[in-house]
């Protein structure tokens, strides 16, 4: 993460804090940002920052949504921020370590879209206390007073699309179509060295899977981050050579653009996997939180590309 | 001379559990009973390209156990404005192509041509625990050699894994399409399935292999793709018509895994 400029450090006027607390804040602050931040923490609660979210994220707040608050108590006080894709028990040990206890995931934390800290009974062939894993995240979280909060259905309607935005700055690609940052122009280039270089600069491992001629010439590429129906690719993949998508069902877009290329449309389809193709978004969700966040220190950890391949 | 219709009633003859007419997905999607069969091609997937080469080695009854137009309800409405359903029904309207799709009462049969298909494609049929418990228990190995060891099996190019590649495994449940048995059974070290939604699902999700293995637990997931986990068993579909079917040829033609994966 950068280091605090001097600004951050210092919005907590000499006024707040007694002489002796200003050492202490200004000396630890230069080697544990978050740790230093604890000093202030009084001022920003974990239901100030979901407030400020919501306030600012520019779309109105949904009464039926997955976003909210998964874990954690409202009235504590945050010590530093973490945005993720997913907020995998590693990513929260990461988190925890740098002294961070308000998590933003963009997908659950517990298995489900539910997202309940349980298991329910009867599934799994065992009982739903004996889920050692359950067991042990939600112990993690409940031992480390670590809030965690989704914002994932209103994050995606924001204008322009953040994950798509940040895919294309990742790939640096500037030429957005209409000012549209779904589609962009970009300099001709192959689609076996797109798809390396997408696969370097979105950090992906195995996650990645291509449908299209290796040698195409591809210039205009449509952006599909997260999960899309069909409905998404009957629309973008005429209009673009290229798309680069989340995941999609196997059953539809896949087999839409495997026909595409048997037609000789000179399409292709480079799926990244959803957990990765929204972690370059949740990285500048980090960015934006510290513009209406500036008490704590706001970083982004990566969960990484789940998937392998053998070699 | 047989037609279509004839093929689909000896079908559901044969079938050995009720023939359901609720079904949406099991229905005729190109082409009528009348259509005369000169041939017969079981598949996964009704795609443009297996058409093409069923069409060129004269089968023209497809017997695919998922969809044609791209949709699981084959929805027309939604497909009709582009370009490419044109060529494709052009296609099989030239070639006096017909379509019947038999899905869900391929599941409800037993045994389950699919988990057959698969079990034997992978090399696991010795191992089956009890007939249609589609659990598996191999010798000892790891989750990266056992990962390694299907790629092989199956010639799958952009097969995924999750998990500690070194954690070691033998206690494996299959899964086929879209039905990924739960992960977190405590008595199950490695699902092996096709195709998984990433997350946001009703319970199972590769995140919870992930926080597994972060903990130490042998868990492992190996996703081998929609098309290659419910191919092979189109193959036992074609064997078996062929019993009740002399009159045509009847054969697995394979659509194929679609992806490649860069280096």
């Amino acid at each position: 993460m950068a280091a605090c400029t001097t600004e951050e450090v210092a919005r907590p006027t000499m006024s707040t804090l007694s002489r002796r607390e200003f050492t202490v804040f200004a000396t630890s602050a230069a080697v544990a940002p978050f740790a230093a931040r604890r000093l202030s923490a009084a001022s920003i609660s974990v239901q100030d920052a979901i407030d400020r979210i919501k306030k600012q994220i520019g779309v109105e707040w949904k009464s039926e949504t997955v976003d909210g608050l998964k874990a954690g108590d409202p009235a504590m006080a945050v010590t530093g921020i973490v945005t993720t894709s997913i907020a995998t028990l590693a990513v929260l040990q990461q988190a925890v370590k740098a002294g961070a206890n308000l998590v933003v995931t963009a997908h659950p934390t517990f298995y489900s879209r539910g997202d309940a800290r349980t298991p329910p009974a009867g599934r799994g062939g065992g009982a739903a206390a004996s889920d050692a894993v359950f067991t042990a995240k939600d112990a993690f979280v409940t031992k480390n007073n670590v809030a965690i909060f989704r914002v994932s259905d209103h994050w995606r309607l924001r204008q322009p699309n953040p994950a798509a935005q940040s895919i294309a700055t990742a790939m640096g690609w500037t030429k957005a179509s209409n000012n549209d940052v779904t589609r962009f122009e970009i300099p001709a280039v192959s689609l076996d060295a797109l798809a390396s270089d997408v696969k370097k600069r979105l950090n992906v491992r195995g996650g990645i899977r291509i449908i299209g001629d290796p040698q195409l010439r591809v210039q205009r590429v449509g952006l599909l981050p997260g999960s899309t129906p069909l409905a998404a690719a009957l629309k973008l993949l005429p209009e673009v050579d290229a798309i680069v998508a989340g995941e999609v069902r196997e059953w539809e877009s896949v087999e839409y653009a495997r026909d595409q290329v048997t037609e000789k449309q000179k399409k292709a389809l480079i799926l990244v996997g959803r957990i990765v193709s929204e972690e370059a978004g949740m990285a500048a969700c980090a960015t934006w939180l510290k513009t209406f966040v500036p008490e704590v220190a706001v970083r982004h950890i990566a969960a990484g590309d789940p998937y392998w391949r053998p070699a | 001379m047989i037609t279509a219709g004839e093929v689909i009633e000896r079908i559901k003859k044969n079938l050995g559990v009720p023939w359901r007419d609720t079904t949406y997905r099991d229905t005729f999607k190109f082409g009528g009973p009348e259509t005369v069969v000169t041939g017969i091609a079981t598949t996964v997937f009704c795609s443009f390209d297996l058409v093409r080469r069923a069409s060129a080695a004269g089968l023209n009854m497809i017997i695919p156990h998922e969809a044609t137009y791209w949709s699981d309800r084959d929805d027309v409405a939604m497909v009709s404005g582009d370009a490419l359903y044109k060529t494709k029904v052009d296609f099989m309207r030239e070639r006096n192509i017909v379509v019947f799709r038999i899905h869900d009462h391929m599941h409800a049969q037993r045994p389950d041509f699919t988990y057959v298909g698969l079990a034997r494609e992978l090399g696991l049929t010795q191992y089956e625990t009890a007939p249609g418990s589609h659990r598996f228990v191999v010798p000892d190995t790891t989750l990266g050699a056992l990962a390694a060891q299907m790629t092989k099996q199956s010639g799958a190019r952009a097969l995924r894994v999750v998990g500690d590649p070194n954690a070691k495994v033998s206690r494996i449940q299959l899964g086929v399409g879209y039905a990924s048995p739960p992960i977190h059974n405590a008595e199950v070290d490695v699902v092996v399935s096709g195709e998984q939604q990433e997350a946001d699902g009703g319970l199972d999700s590769p995140a919870y292999v992930l926080d597994a293995a972060t903990l130490g637990m042998a868990k492992g997931w190996i996703m081998l793709g929609h098309a290659i986990s419910e191919e092979p068993g189109m193959h036992e579909m074609a064997q078996w018509i062929k019993g009740f079917v002399p009159e045509v040829p009847v054969q697995l033609v394979r659509a194929g895994e679609p992806f490649w994966a860069p280096k």
